[in-house]
C-alpha cells in the first residue's frame, strides 16, 4: 500500500503541472461541450475530439484525453438529467430517475449528486488501479505468447457475450475488425496483404477515418433520420445546484455500493460503465425500502448508478494498461490514441515508462476534480446549450470531425477512407450490427496474429501448446465457458432482460 | 416455400458472407504456409472463413428464426453528409479552410428536408472564419486558411 502510495505521488509530480492541469481543463470542457449535445454519446465525442490531443507530448495528450473521456461522460449524465435524451446506454439508468427529478423541480440536486457521486467513485477508482495495477502486471510478466493469445481471445468473446445486442453478430464484427487490422505490410515479410493497391493503406488502415467514421458521421446520419424533435431543458442555475441535507442522506449509501460495484465490474473484459450501471440500479432497486419511487425520481437511482458507471470507466483502464487488453470500445480510442502516441499499452508501460504510467493515474484524478469544480459552475452554459437546434449543430460536428482527420494527414484519400467506414458502419447498424466490437478486433488483429505465430512456432506447429500451458488452458477454459453459457437458453433470456431497459 | 422471417439477419449474413469472401479471394495469393511456419494468408484466410461461416450460418437462420426488420434506409442524409465530407476534402486542394468549411456547411445542410438558405448561409460564414481562428491561429495545426495560401 506504501508502494502504492509514493508510486502516486510521483504520478501526481508529473501531472500536475500548469501546463498539464490547463489540458486536463481544456479537455474536460471540450468533453463537456461535444458530449452534453443530446443523442451524442461518450464514443463518439472521443472519437471526435481524438485529433486535438495528437500534437501534444505523450502524457500531456494522455491527460487531455482523460479529461475529454471525463467530461463526455458528465455531458452526457446532464443531458439525460435536463432533456431526457441519453447519449448512450449507461445514460438510460440515468434517465430514468434523473429526469423525474429534474421535472419535479430537482435537476439541481440530481446534477450535484451525479457529479459528486461520480468524483468520489473516481477516487476510489484511482486508489483501485494504485493498488491492483502493479500486481495484475506482475502476473502479466509470466505470460507468453500462448497466454497472450488465449487471454486475447477471452477478452474479446466477454467483451462480446457483456455487450448489447446479438452475440453471434458481435463475433462477426470482431472477427471483421481482426481481419481489417491485417491490412497492410505484414511487419514479419513485407508483404502487403488487402492493400488494393492504395498507397495509403501500407501502413494499414488508418484508426481516426475509422472510428471518426464509424461512431462520430454514423450518429450524425443517425440523428438526422428523426425527426427535429423539439427539446424542452429543464433550466437550472448554479445556486439551485446544492442537494438539501435529505438528498446527501439518501444518496451517500447507494453512491458507496455503486463504487464498488463499479470498482470491480469495470475491471472485468467488456465490463465497464455500461454494465456498472444497470447492475447498480438493479441493486438499489432490490434493496430499496419502496421499490415503487423508482422510476419516479429516486435519488438513490441517481447517485448509484452515475457512481457505478464512473468507478467502472476507471477501472478499466486496469486491464488496458496491465495487459494491453481493452476491454470496451471506449478503452480501444484510448489504446489508439496511445500506439499513435508511439506507447504500446502493457505492463512493459509500467516498468520502462513510470513517469506515464502513474502521471497517467493521477491524470484521471485530476480529471475527475476538474469535472466537478469546472462544470458544476458553468452548468447554466451547457443548458443553454442544450437548447440550440440540430440543424445549426450537426454542420458544426461534421466539420469537427472532418478537420480533426485532416489535420493529422492533409490527405484526401482519408476523406474518401472516412465516407466508406460511415456507409460501412451505417449499412451494418441497419442489420443490427453494432461496430464496436470491430474496433477491439481491429486494434488486436495484428499482436493475435503474432502471437499466434510464435505460440505455434514454440510448439513446432502443434495447437495443442494452448492446452498444455496451465495459464492458457485455464483462460481457454473460461473461453468455453462463456460459450457454453451464451448457448444455454436461460442465461440468453436473463441476459436480454438485463439490456431491455437499455435499448 | 421459403420465406425470410428475419431480415435483419439475412442482410447481415450476406454482409459478412460478402467480406469473408472478398478476405478469400483478395488473399489468395497470399502464402498459407503451415502451422510451424505460418505464412501471410495464415491468419488472415482463417479469419475470412470464418466469417464467411457466420455469414452462411446467419442467412440460413434467417429463414427459420423469426426476427427484427431491416429500417427503412434514409439515402438524403447518408448521400449529403458523405458528399459534404468528400467536398471538404477536394475544395481543401486548392481553396483553404474557410472555403472548404463553408463549402461543408452548406452542402451538408441539404442533408435535412426544408433547407433555410437564409440561416445556412451565416451559418457557413460563421463556421468558415471560426474554423479558421481556432484551427489554424488557436491550435496552430498546419492547414491552409485562405484561397491561394
Amino acid at each position: 500500500m506504501m508502494d502504492a502510495l509514493s508510486n502516486l505521488s510521483m504520478g501526481f509530480a508529473v501531472a500536475a503541472t500548469w501546463q498539464n492541469i490547463g489540458f486536463a481543463l481544456i479537455g474536460c470542457m471540450l468533453g463537456t461541450l461535444i458530449g452534453v449535445l443530446p443523442g451524442i454519446g461518450p464514443i463518439p465525442t472521443i472519437a471526435m475530439l481524438l485529433p486535438l490531443t495528437f500534437g501534444l507530448d505523450p502524457l500531456s495528450s494522455l491527460i487531455m484525453l482523460a479529461g475529454i473521456y471525463y467530461g463526455a461522460q458528465y455531458g452526457g449524465s446532464t443531458s439525460s438529467i435536463l432533456v431526457n435524451m441519453p447519449g448512450e446506454a449507461s445514460s438510460v439508468v440515468t434517465c430514468m430517475d434523473g429526469h423525474q427529478m429534474a421535472r419535479q423541480g430537482r435537476a439541481g440536486a440530481a446534477l450535484a449528486v451525479a457529479a459528486l457521486g461520480s468524483f468520489f467513485a473516481g477516487c476510489v477508482g484511482t486508489l483501485f488501479i494504485a493498488a491492483f495495477g502493479p500486481a495484475l502486471a506482475d502476473v502479466s510478466q509470466r505470460f507468453n505468447s500462448p497466454e497472450y493469445f488465449s487471454l486475447m481471445a477471452l477478452g474479446l468473446l466477454m467483451a462480446v457475450v457483456l455487450a448489447q445486442g446479438s452475440v453471434i453478430k458481435a463475433i462477426g464484427m470482431v472477427l471483421v475488425g481482426l481481419l481489417f487490422g491485417l491490412v497492410g505490410t505484414d511487419a514479419n515479410t513485407g508483404t502487403a496483404r488487402y492493400t488494393l493497391g492504395i498507397s495509403e493503406l501500407w501502413d494499414g488502415i488508418d484508426f481516426l477515418p475509422m472510428v471518426i467514421g464509424v461512431f462520430g458521421i454514423v450518429e450524425i446520419i443517425r440523428n438526422l433520420e428523426q425527426p427535429e424533435l423539439h427539446r424542452t431543458s429543464v433550466s437550472t442555475r448554479f445556486k439551485d445546484l446544492w442537494p438539501s441535507r435529505k438528498d446527501f442522506a439518501q444518496s451517500w449509501k447507494p453512491a458507496l455500493r455503486g463504487t464498488g460495484l463499479g470498482a470491480i465490474l469495470g475491471i472485468l473484459p467488456g465490463g465497464g460503465a455500461v454494465l456498472a450501471s444497470f447492475a447498480s440500479y438493479t441493486l438499489e432497486k432490490k434493496i430499496a425500502r419502496d421499490p415503487s419511487r423508482f422510476g419516479k425520481g429516486a435519488i438513490e437511482g441517481v447517485a448509484g448508478p452515475e457512481s457505478a458507471n464512473n468507478a467502472a470507466a476507471q477501472t478499466s483502464f486496469i486491464p488496458l494498461l496491465t495487459l494491453g487488453l481493452p476491454s470496451n470500445p471506449i478503452m480501444a480510442l484510448m489504446m489508439g490514441a496511445m500506439i499513435i502516441q508511439g506507447i504500446q499499452p502493457g505492463s512493459a508501460v509500467m516498468t520502462t515508462r513510470p513517469d506515464l504510467f502513474w502521471g497517467m493515474v493521477a491524470s484521471m484524478w485530476i480529471g475527475n476534480m476538474m469535472l466537478v469544480i469546472i462544470n458544476l459552475p458553468m452548468i447554466g452554459l451547457w443548458v443553454k446549450l442544450l437548447t440550440v437546434p440540430y440543424r445549426l449543430l450537426y454542420p458544426a460536428i461534421l466539420l469537427f470531425c472532418v478537420i480533426g482527420i485532416y489535420g493529422v494527414n492533409s490527405n484526401w484519400v482519408l476523406m474518401a477512407m472516412t465516407v466508406v467506414f460511415a456507409l460501412f458502419g451505417y449499412i451494418m447498424s441497419r442489420f443490427g450490427c453494432e461496430a464496436a466490437p470491430m474496433i477491439l478486433g481491429f486494434l488486436l488483429g495484428p499482436m493475435m496474429e503474432e502471437n499466434l505465430r510464435r505460440s505455434l512456432v514454440l510448439s513446432r506447429g502443434d495447437p495443442m501448446v494452448f492446452v498444455t500451458r496451465p495459464i492458457s488452458a485455464f483462460l481457454l477454459f473460461l473461453c468455453v465457458l462463456l460459450v457454453l453459457v451464451i448457448i444455454l437458453p436461460t442465461v440468453r433470456k436473463s441476459r436480454e432482460e438485463a439490456f431491455q431497459g437499455g435499448d | 416455400m421459403l420465406r425470410v422471417k428475419s431480415p435483419q439477419n439475412l442482410g447481415a449474413g450476406f454482409a459478412f458472407g460478402a467480406l469473408g469472401l472478398a478476405g478469400l479471394v483478395l488473399g489468395r495469393d497470399l502464402p498459407f504456409g503451415s502451422a510451424a511456419r505460418m505464412g501471410t494468408g495464415f491468419f488472415p484466410l482463417i479469419l475470412s472463413g470464418l466469417i464467411l461461416a457466420i455469414g452462411i450460418w446467419l442467412a440460413l437462420s434467417s429463414l427459420v428464426v423469426s426476427g427484427e426488420r431491416i429500417e427503412r434506409m434514409q439515402w438524403r442524409p447518408v448521400t449529403f453528409v458523405s458528399l459534404a465530407i468528400l467536398a471538404f476534402g477536394f475544395v481543401m486542394t486548392f481553396a483553404g479552410l474557410a472555403v472548404s468549411a463553408a463549402a461543408l456547411t452548406l452542402i451538408a445542410a441539404l442533408a435535412r428536408r426544408e433547407t433555410r438558405w437564409g440561416e445556412t448561409s451565416i451559418l457557413a460564414i460563421v463556421l468558415g472564419l471560426f474554423s479558421v481562428a481556432l484551427f489554424i491561429y488557436g491550435l496552430g495545426q498546419a492547414m491552409p486558411a485562405w484561397w491561394g495560401d
